[in-house]
């Protein structure tokens, strides 16, 4: 057929289905399941288990269904009786080696091995020679445990390490009956994607270590969820028994995380069930201890100072859910009558609002898939594999499998180099020059392999600094190129943050505020000056996350009266007045916004500890303690305000797509139904249906009992695709004030000066422009902004700037008693080498890793040993001069703090230093002072 | 009497002292055939005589080798050749020899082949084994390096051509085309999932022609003389002669080149017949994967044997006579298979691990009535639902032995023990050698021993 669809026969059934695809997921779609082991529709083919041989007419062989392409009038017979027993004699194969430990496996009640055997297997086995042998439970990692004695050889877990991660640390090894799956020697299973392996083993072979012998799966109960971790906003189950989280497994959504997750994700859930969570409020007596208390005397005290506070700020850490995000802005803007609220910590630098320059939106215009049908990739920003690990994969996969050509600008190597068509190693914050580079077509060689489509992604990388430049530079690249842009901030709830309009000059929906306010280093500055009444902290912990220990330190240290939502006592909860305790998200419903501003919905498996409450209901029974009653009851209460309220979210439909609240699928049996709306065009064939699962109910019912395995629950899951709110409308064509536009050729000169001394000449524009009366703003205001979100923010501009914060000429707000952004640039360029002591300044440059100190990791037992101890990576040429090598400890300084810390030598622009923000033992932001940070190093 | 027609045998029975040297080669009418293949001939018209003429491929399958090249893109560049010298089938020991005495025409038929797909680089995967073959070889491609006839503009042409000669790590699924290209490529040997077809996408992503060893070495002969010429032997759907290497309990085993359709009786008058007057009870008649026959009235050829239930195969034929236990060597020969089993599939990893068991139980009297059917059942279990052929072929050779001679097992059954006083328990796999036999009380000495560092006898028969 011309268009691409071919019309073939299965098991009788007539199917129309896209030409190339394989038989075995067409006749999945149809409802037909063909058994397999080594299948995964997440990987390429290797059609070595042979389970799933069937007849296709015209063939003298039985054909693997997972290698063979549907082709127009294939005639195919899953339950011919020749494939019946190849199927049956396969199974008998796999068997006579397999160890029948079941009792003893995790697997057991959810193996694939096993389903089929009640199926199809015969009841004893002919094999009566000893099995092979293998030194059972090695344990590979520190979350992986390898059984090679119940492994079937299907390759899944080599293939993903190799395919997917990219990273080979689990291989085949010997040959023949002897082949084996293992680790090289001394070399661990060390991989951020090392889970993926144990969740798509078709046998126990592979194990989780955290959830050894912890349950069986027909004990647990399950929910879908979402990763509270990153901005990518990985789909997941969890599941818990006896109400305590045990487990957590991807949910395949090939729109946003394929089939998925890191081992930060799924093996990060310990935390919701410490023993440390807090579990009622607290109030700070006169002897100055927390007092366990009732929430009713907590919030009297709290409203009680609010209703006297004039000058309020609130800062709302960004592991917090889209309705949260929403209540904390009502609050601030509406019933405080405040813009001094931001959700912005570790990436305090970055103003996401300017990248409403391009379209409206303060966030991605592009969505994930757009970087798999990209020509080219721009990658400006911090490791995606430490900070975004599954966007890591989708931007290895764009490169690897669909073509595209990567260009990666960073100061220092990241994981992407590695499949990067070119890297330009910039100087810290030579990032904008570099990326105007690519706007204007300096570089020529790069230049020429900036192809349409293109996606220009940013994420904020270095903590504390200012990005601003950056993202002036990356809009203007999108803009120039007619390409979509990814923001990529870095935790779940950050896009969510924005969205509703935490953030000091946008509303919910990107509308400009009216007023500007504080942002969290402003918040911060006027506590410190004593100049805040109250400090509202809602899942926010400055002292570890503000890229200025010592600006947090002399805030908290003014004695402002602090108010926090927490999960845990953290530091910053150590110098709260009053403490509500908050609801995590295995917890509670809600939604998070992703990076790609998809909202995924979380459901509620387990109880919080005490009393602990989601921190949209804390926000709404404050602004109730103070007259304003918001009426909310339930979630679905804030999700119809919102889309009342918010312009872009007004066709969010949650019971859209599958989002609506329900268990997940897999637990009642419902019968299988194509989803017409998903991207694969299959028709449904008469009766299709799948068997009933037996997790409906404990026991098993033989013979009845397949296809359970994650396969079909992934199936079921990806018909939740989420969705991606519409943009506002576009502001009008022509008039461009926003766009920092340099006129074509004129690359502003000096190169040497353009490599380290930031665009002061940026034209205006940019955040001022969001202030008022800009064409932009403008647009939103008169015709899409509802009046309910509009007449939130005060009217009259009487604190636009507080006295902290006065804008420079680029419109980069200069600092009081910082030093400004050109300044300490100088300082780099014209000061160095001064050697003279043996000591040098470096331009800092930090960045999480993926296993860190933040608050929630380290809560999480099997996570905490993984962290790296920190320490400084150098230039190899600097390090020389500082007579250094790799391994020394050197002496770190900044901000009147010191630390010794070990040397690495990596691939940096000389004359920075790269030191991971959060490490256990040491946190990086303690010696940063003001944006752009420099450091002094010297041997100790 | 039946006699040998010596065509690409030719120089190096007649000049057993130095058919290896670039000067016998070049006294006796090398590289003539490349030459005129280079030179004279567009490569349009070399594919055509090859097709022409019918050459079937020398390595097993018999697959028509002008048909092969004519599936390779001529748009895509750049394209290899790849010669499989990995001769690893049990029986087997042609290429061997042709390597060793006669490298020189190997490398005429390499350019003959790269000039008719297009191809500026070849490959030679040689058997790990094959030292003393290697460094011939080797010797061989800088001698012809050095005369001009590899390098850029052989033979005075704008054709440039270059060989690299790559050495396996001994492991027989090599010698399946796919993993082969995996193993030149530095990867773990195992196939590849087809398609696409080496010929389209092989070598590095590129296409690539795979031709054995004896294929190549009949090029320039067939080139040289013409298809009308090549097709005086053999029969119409199998022209040409054809080395078989005759090994078992005959008098004289050797590599004899005779016409395809000569008969097995005449094979084994040419190697001397039985020793000591006996008659053969089982031959394999072309390398240990191909079914056991028990008559020698057939002829030596694609079609023929096929009828007879056999197959061509390689050409490895091995005559036993009554004194040996078929038990044993169908334990011998699926050992074999089960060592060099790849492990990628499950039927072939998992059936012939599941057979020697069960092999090894009857051999040494533990055996059950009903094992004879349980090892056609894994027979069944791997025959057409291996990944490779590999597993076929592991299923054929136990397959028949068990259906031919299911007396004996049912003999061994039924007396608890092996009637031919079979000897200790030994897992005999892991120093096969090149007839994957010797253990059966067989005195099979093929005519290159297998400690192939050693200059081995002059096998003239």
């Amino acid at each position: 057929m011309s268009d691409g669809k071919v019309t073939l026969t299965i098991n009788g059934h007539d199917v129309e289905a896209e030409e190339n695809r394989l038989l075995i997921d067409v006749a999945e779609e149809l409802g037909v399941y063909v058994p397999r082991f080594c299948y995964h529709p997440g990987m390429k083919s290797v059609a070595v288990c042979r389970m799933c041989l069937v007849k296709v007419e015209g063939s003298r062989k039985l054909l693997p269904a997972c290698a063979t392409p549907v082709t127009d009038g294939m005639v195919v017979d899953t339950v011919d009786e020749e494939a019946v027993d190849a199927q049956e004699g396969m199974l008998e194969f796999l068997l006579i080696n397999h160890p029948l430990d079941c009792p003893i496996c995790d697997r057991a009640g959810e193996c694939p091995l096993q389903d089929q055997t009640y199926k199809h297997g015969p009841g004893s086995s002919r094999y009566i020679e000893p099995k092979r042998t293998y030194e059972k439970a090695l344990e590979i990692s520190d979350l992986v445990v390898l059984d090679r004695e119940r492994c079937v050889l299907c390759w899944r877990c080599v293939r993903f390490s190799e395919e997917i991660a990219g990273d080979a640390f689990i291989q085949l090894i010997d040959r023949g009956a002897g082949t084996q799956v293992l680790t090289f020697k001394d070399d661990p299973f060390d991989s951020y994607f090392s889970g993926n392996t144990i969740q798509i083993c078709p046998v126990g072979a592979l194990l989780s270590k955290p959830y050894r012998f912890v349950s069986r799966p027909w004990d647990l109960t399950s929910a879908p969820s979402v990763c509270s971790y990153c901005a990518v906003g990985c789909p997941l189950t969890n599941e818990a028994r006896a109400e305590k989280v045990v487990r957590c497994q991807a949910l395949p959504n090939e729109n946003v995380n394929d089939f998925w997750v890191c081992d930060k994700g799924r093996f990060g859930y310990h935390y919701v069930s410490s023993e440390e969570r807090l579990a009622s409020p607290l109030v700070r007596t006169d002897a100055d201890e927390f007092e366990a208390t009732s929430w009713g005397r907590a919030l009297d005290v709290v409203t009680g100072r609010l209703r006297t506070a004039r000058r309020i700020g609130i800062i709302a850490g960004a592991h917090l859910t889209t309705e949260d995000a929403y209540a904390v802005s009502k609050l601030a803007k509406k019933t405080l009558r405040t813009s001094d609220v931001d959700s912005r910590l570790q990436d305090a630098g970055a103003p996401y609002e300017r990248a409403a320059a391009l379209s409206g939106v303060a966030g991605s215009t592009a969505t994930l898939n757009d970087l798999e049908s990209a020509r080219t990739i721009v990658w400006v920003g911090p490791d995606p594999k430490e900070v975004l690990p599954v966007l890591y994969l989708r931007l290895r996969k764009s490169v690897l499998e669909e073509g595209a050509k990567l260009i990666v600008v960073s100061p220092r190597r990241i994981s992407l180099d590695a499949i990067a068509t070119h890297v330009i190693r910039c100087d810290v914050g030579g990032e904008a020059e570099a990326v105007d580079g690519l706007t204007w077509g300096f570089d020529t060689a790069v230049a020429g392999d900036v192809g349409d489509p293109l996606v220009v992604c940013w994420g904020p990388s270095s903590p504390g600094r200012d990005e601003g430049p950056i993202v002036d530079a990356v809009v203007a690249l999108a803009r120039n190129k007619n390409a979509k842009l990814l923001v990529c901030p870095p935790h779940a709830g950050s896009q969510g943050m924005i969205d509703m309009g935490v953030h000091p000059s946008l509303d919910p929906g990107y509308t400009p505020s009216d007023s500007r306010g504080k942002d969290t280093r402003g918040i911060l500055q006027a506590a410190a000056a004593g100049e805040l009444d109250i400090l509202l902290l809602i899942g926010a912990d400055p002292v570890a996350d503000f890229p200025d220990g010592g600006l947090v330190a002399r805030a908290f240290g003014s004695g402002v009266f602090t108010v926090a939502v927490e999960l845990f006592p953290t530091e910053s909860v150590a110098h709260a007045d009053v403490v509500f305790p908050s609801a995590a998200y295995a917890e509670r419903e809600g939604t998070f916004t992703n990076l790609e501003r998809r909202i995924q919905k979380l459901e509620p498996l387990t109880a919080p500890p005490g009393s602990a409450s989601e921190p949209w209901r804390i926000c709404s029974r404050i602004a109730h303690g103070l007259g304003d009653d918001w009426g909310w009851a339930g979630f679905n209460d804030v999700w119809t305000e919102i889309r009342a309220t918010v312009p872009t979210h007004a066709h969010v439909d949650l019971t859209w797509a599958g989002q609506e609240s329900r268990p997940l699928s897999l637990h009642y049996e419902s019968p299988f139904q194509p989803d017409p709306t998903h991207g694969r065009s299959v028709s449904a064939g008469p009766g299709a249906g799948y068997p009933k699962g037996h997790r409906s109910g404990a026991p098993f019912h033989t013979g009845q009992n397949w296809p359970l395995s994650w396969e079909l629950r992934g199936f079921e899951a990806r018909q939740r695709p989420g969705i991606i709110p519409s943009r506002p409308p576009e502001p009008p064509a022509g008039d461009d004030p926003v766009s920092p536009a340099p006129a074509p050729g004129a690359p502003a000169g000096d190169d040497a000066a353009l490599r380290l001394i930031p665009r002061t000449d940026t034209p205006a524009g940019g955040d001022a422009s969001l202030r008022s009366g800009t064409p932009l703003s403008s647009a939103f205001a008169s015709e899409a902004s509802p009046s309910s979100a509009k007449g939130w923010s005060r009217t009259g501009g009487e604190d636009g700037d507080s006295p902290e914060v006065k804008a420079g000429k680029s419109g980069v707000p200069e600092r009081s008693g910082e030093s400004s952004p050109a300044a300490t640039w100088h300082s780099v360029e014209d000061e160095f080498p001064s050697f003279s002591e043996g000591r040098r300044s470096f331009v800092l440059y930090t960045g999480r890793l993926l296993y860190d100190e933040g608050a929630m990791v380290s809560k999480t037992v099997a996570l905490k040993s993984l962290a790296r101890r920190p320490f400084v990576e150098l230039n190899e040429e600097d390090a020389k001069e500082l007579g250094l090598s790799e391994g020394d400890e050197a002496l770190v300084g900044g901000n009147g703090v010191r630390a010794t810390l070990e040397v690495r030598l990596g691939d940096i622009a000389r004359g920075a230093v790269f030191i991971p923000y959060d490490q256990p033992g040491w946190r990086a932001n303690s010696i940063i002072r003001g944006v752009n940070p420099v450091v002094e190093v010297r041997h100790p | 009497m039946a006699e040998e027609v010596r065509v690409v045998t030719k120089r190096m029975r007649e000049h057993t002292e130095d058919s290896w040297t670039l000067q016998r080669v070049l006294d006796t009418g090398g590289y003539d055939g490349a030459r005129k293949a280079v030179v004279e001939m567009a490569p349009e018209e070399l594919g055509g005589e090859v097709k022409s003429s019918g050459l079937r491929g020398r390595g097993g399958a018999g697959f028509p080798t002008g048909v092969k090249w004519s599936f390779v893109p001529a748009d895509v560049s750049p394209k290899y050749v790849v010669v499989n010298h990995d001769e690893g089938e049990p029986g087997t020991f042609k290429d061997r020899e042709l390597g060793e005495r006669d490298p020189h025409q190997l490398l005429e038929g390499m350019i003959i082949a790269a000039r008719a797909v297009g191809a500026n680089k070849a490959f030679i995967y040689c058997r790990g084994e094959f030292a003393l073959g290697s460094r011939r070889l080797d010797q061989a491609i800088r001698d012809a390096y050095g005369a001009g006839f590899l390098g850029e503009g052989i033979f005075g042409s704008d054709f440039d051509f270059d060989i690299v000669l790559h050495r396996g790590a001994g492991a027989y699924i090599c010698g399946e085309e796919s993993a082969l290209l995996d193993s030149l490529e530095g990867f773990r040997g195992q196939p590849r999932l087809r398609p696409p077809f080496p010929a389209v996408k092989g070598l590095y992503g590129q296409p690539t022609v795979i031709n054995n060893t004896e294929t190549l070495s009949t090029l320039p002969h067939l080139i040289l003389n013409g298809s009308e010429w090549f097709r005086q032997w053999g029969t119409e759907k199998s022209p040409g002669t054809k080395i078989f290497s005759v090994s078992g309990h005959v008098n004289r085993p050797a590599n004899y080149e005779v016409p395809l359709g000569t008969s097995l009786a005449d094979l084994l008058e040419l190697a001397g017949g039985m020793q000591n007057g006996k008659e053969p009870k089982a031959i394999i008649p072309g390398g240990a994967s191909a079914p056991l026959l028990t008559s020698t009235d057939v002829a030596l050829d694609f079609e023929s044997l096929q009828e007879a239930g056999s197959m061509l195969g390689s050409g490895g034929v091995v005559f036993m006579d009554e004194t040996t236990c078929m038990v044993r060597n169908t334990l011998v020969t699926t050992e074999f298979f089960e060592h060099e089993s790849c492990g990628k599939c499950t039927p072939c990893r998992e059936g012939t691990w599941w057979a020697v068991k069960v092999l090894e139980r009857i051999e040494h009297g533990d055996g059950r009535q009903e094992d004879m059917d349980l090892l056609l059942d894994i027979c069944n279990g791997m025959d057409g639902r291996s990944f490779c052929p590999l597993g076929d072929a592991a299923s054929w050779a136990l397959r028949s032995g068990v259906k031919t001679f299911r007396d004996e097992f049912e003999q061994h059954v039924a007396e608890g023990s092996c009637p031919f006083g079979g000897g200790e328990r030994v897992h005999v796999g892991a120093r096969v050698g090149a007839t994957g036999l010797g253990e059966a009380g067989i005195t099979s000495q093929p005519a290159a021993g297998i400690d192939a560092d050693s200059e081995p006898e002059a096998a003239q028969p």
